[in-house]
């Protein structure tokens, strides 16, 4: 297993507004890993995670994963993607308003069309593996930002994707909450052989990450361990 | 489903505020139906239960027929020689009356032979026989008006004996009291105040009812014998009050109509709205389009459905309650159609938010703005 991207360009906006973010990426992550994807601000780490998780459609290139390329999918089959194969961990905004925390994971299981019944004995162990055990009823807004993104990588990994996206996770926690987390991830992408990309600016992460691949560099590259 | 009920439950307040504003207009368009029935009831119920198919009225008069239109015997004769064809002589008048034990009642006073079509079955007591009796409608009774009464019609004197009881019937919110043709002339024509009816009472009826059979040509039977014939249903409207009752209560009902959808439009139309992120944040984790369509779908039938039936239950007991003091009839087929109305207009209401769920873009996950 293995995710490859080719030649990936992406142009985003309109008019003056035109930027040409990603400009004939490559880029290899292998199963198992997991790569920190660092870079200033607005060198297109987020795109190039929408482009990997199937939630946008590059102008160019291919994104391979296991030899299969989710840019020549229909929409409709990119969104089976989505929810069968990748867990996907956003930047912002990632709960639903109103759900508590279990629900927030079993909502996933629901869109992907899978009993959330067999599920909530799993969501509740990951919850409690995330340092979450207590906050199993606490609505949305009743968390933290370093909580609420903790639900949302509880949710990304609720059914074992083969990639897993993570952006930013720990924007908003401090220092041992940063290094607990990334541990996690680092561990369960070890544990289950899933490919990993965690776009982030902190050197924690990129101290427990696998490996880590620049954005800045013109073309981007891998960095060595 | 689970992820619907989850929705649902999350925003359970909102969808209880729009379900009882479903709730309300549901009651509401039940109770303006009751009422639309049982004042055309109130109205019509007498005209309804005769057993014609037409009426044949002066042609001079083309509205309050009942009141003003006169038909003389030669031409109710002249009728009745008519082959494809039965015919009687009805008498409408609206009087009042008294009883010798002091219950005073209005009356509406229809004059029909005993003996042919028009004659009204009795539930208590004895049919209609001769000149001088009574049947009186239901309501007359529960006034208390009883079998073997004396009733008395007010200023002209003629005495009646109530022999019997028939069911519901009213003409012009008014209850009916059947006599035969010779005692409805005396109340018809007689002078007030005097004891005797006058020896030469008119030999004239309100209309000529007939029984047609179907295919007669009656617009043919009008000019030779100089009547306007209408079919029944269309006489209603001669009744006093029906067609501006019937105008009021059927716009209520249409603006109702219109509001539904409305309403529950702009409910779930703002709620899609607001539900943007959420949605996109769904179809960004790879909910399909269709998924979030049935969702929406099935809440907005929930509360549309769930709100209409209460709604229904609401105006059927308003129905219970009110009883018979009023003049309000939902029969169940009514309530069922007229409900299944509301839900309709409410659904599609919710159906035209439908585009904005569909159209939820989830590459606005990406702006970090969130
Ligand atoms: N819809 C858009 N229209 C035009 N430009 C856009 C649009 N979305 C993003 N961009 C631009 O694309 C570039 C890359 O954005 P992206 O979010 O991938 O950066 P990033 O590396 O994740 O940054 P950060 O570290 O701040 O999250 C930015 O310069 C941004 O301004
Ligand atoms: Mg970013």
């Amino acid at each position: 297993m293995s995710l490859e991207l080719r030649g990936i360009s992406v142009t985003l906006g309109h008019g003056d507004a035109r930027v040409t973010v990603l400009d004939g990426l490559d880029a290899t992550f292998a199963a198992g890993t997991a790569t920190a994807l660092v870079g200033p601000s607005g060198s297109g780490k987020s795109t190039l995670l929408a482009v990997a998780g199937a939630l946008l459609r590059p102008d160019a290139g291919q994104v391979l994963l296991d030899g299969a390329d989710l840019a020549a999918l229909s929409e409709r089959d990119r969104a089976r993607a989505r929810r069968e194969r990748i867990g996907y961990m956003f930047q912002s905004g990632n709960l639903l308003g109103g759900l508590v925390v279990v629900d927030q994971l079993l909502a996933a299981a629901s869109i992907a069309g899978r009993s959330h019944r067999q599920l909530r004995p799993r969501a509740e162990e990951l919850l409690t593996e995330l340092g979450l055990g207590h906050r199993l009823r606490h609505r949305a807004d009743q968390l933290s930002g370093g909580e609420r993104q903790r639900v949302a990588l509880g949710r990304a990994l609720l059914l074992e994707p083969a990639l897993l996206l993570v952006d930013e996770p720990t924007a908003a926690v401090d220092r041992t909450q940063a290094r607990a987390l990334t541990e996690l991830i680092v561990g369960t992408t070890a544990g289950r052989g899933c490919v990993t990309v965690i776009a982030t600016h902190d050197p924690a992460v990129l101290a427990v990450a696998d490996s880590a691949f620049d954005m800045a560099p013109s073309p981007p590259e891998r960095l060595s361990a | 489903m689970h992820l619907a009920l989850l929705e649902l439950k999350a925003a359970r307040g909102r969808f209880l505020l729009m379900g009882a504003v479903v709730v309300l207009v549901a009651a509401l368009v039940g109770i303006v139906s009751g009422f639309t029935t049982g004042l055309g009831d109130d109205t019509v119920s007498a005209l309804r239960r005769l057993s014609a198919t037409d009426l044949a009225f002066s042609p001079d008069v083309k509205t309050d027929q009942f009141a003003r239109s006169l038909v003389g015997a030669d031409t109710l004769a002249a009728w009745q020689r008519q082959p494809g064809v039965r015919a009687t002589g009805l008498g409408v008048a609206l009087t009042r009356g008294t009883t010798e034990r002091g219950v005073e009642v209005d009356l509406a006073a229809f004059g029909v032979d005993p003996a042919v079509f028009l004659s009204p079955g009795v539930e208590r007591g004895a049919r209609l026989a001769e000149d001088g009796q009574v049947v009186v409608s239901g309501k007359l009774a529960d006034q208390g008006v009883r079998i073997g009464d004396t009733l008395t019609v007010d200023r002209i004197g003629v005495r009646l004996t109530v022999v019997g009881v028939t069911g519901s019937s009213a003409y012009g919110h008014v209850p009916v009291a059947y006599v035969t043709p010779a005692t409805w002339q005396r109340i018809r024509f007689a002078v007030p105040g005097a004891q005797q009816a006058t020896a030469e009472l008119p030999y004239q009826y309100s209309a000529v009812a007939i029984q047609a059979v179907p295919g007669t040509d009656l617009a043919a039977v009008d000019r030779r014998l100089g009547t306007r014939t209408v079919p029944l249903a269309d006489a209603f409207a001669a009744a006093p009050g029906y067609s501006g009752e019937k105008v009021t209560m059927t716009s209520i009902q249409t603006f109702l109509y219109l509001i539904a959808p409305l309403v529950v439009g702009a409910f779930f139309g703002i709620w899609t709205v607001q539900r943007q992120p959420e949605l996109a944040l769904l179809r960004a984790l790879g909910a399909s389009r269709r998924r979030l369509l049935g969702h929406t779908l099935a809440q907005a039938s929930a509360v549309v459905v769930g709100g209409t039936l209460v709604g229904a239950a609401l105006a059927g007991a308003v129905g219970l309650l009110l009883g018979a003091q009023v003049p309000f009839s939902l029969p169940a087929p009514t309530l069922a159609a007229t409900m299944a109305t509301v839900a309709l207009a409410g659904l599609a209401g919710a159906a035209l938010t439908l585009r904005r769920v569909a159209t939820a873009d989830p590459t606005t996950m990406l702006g970090a703005g969130r």
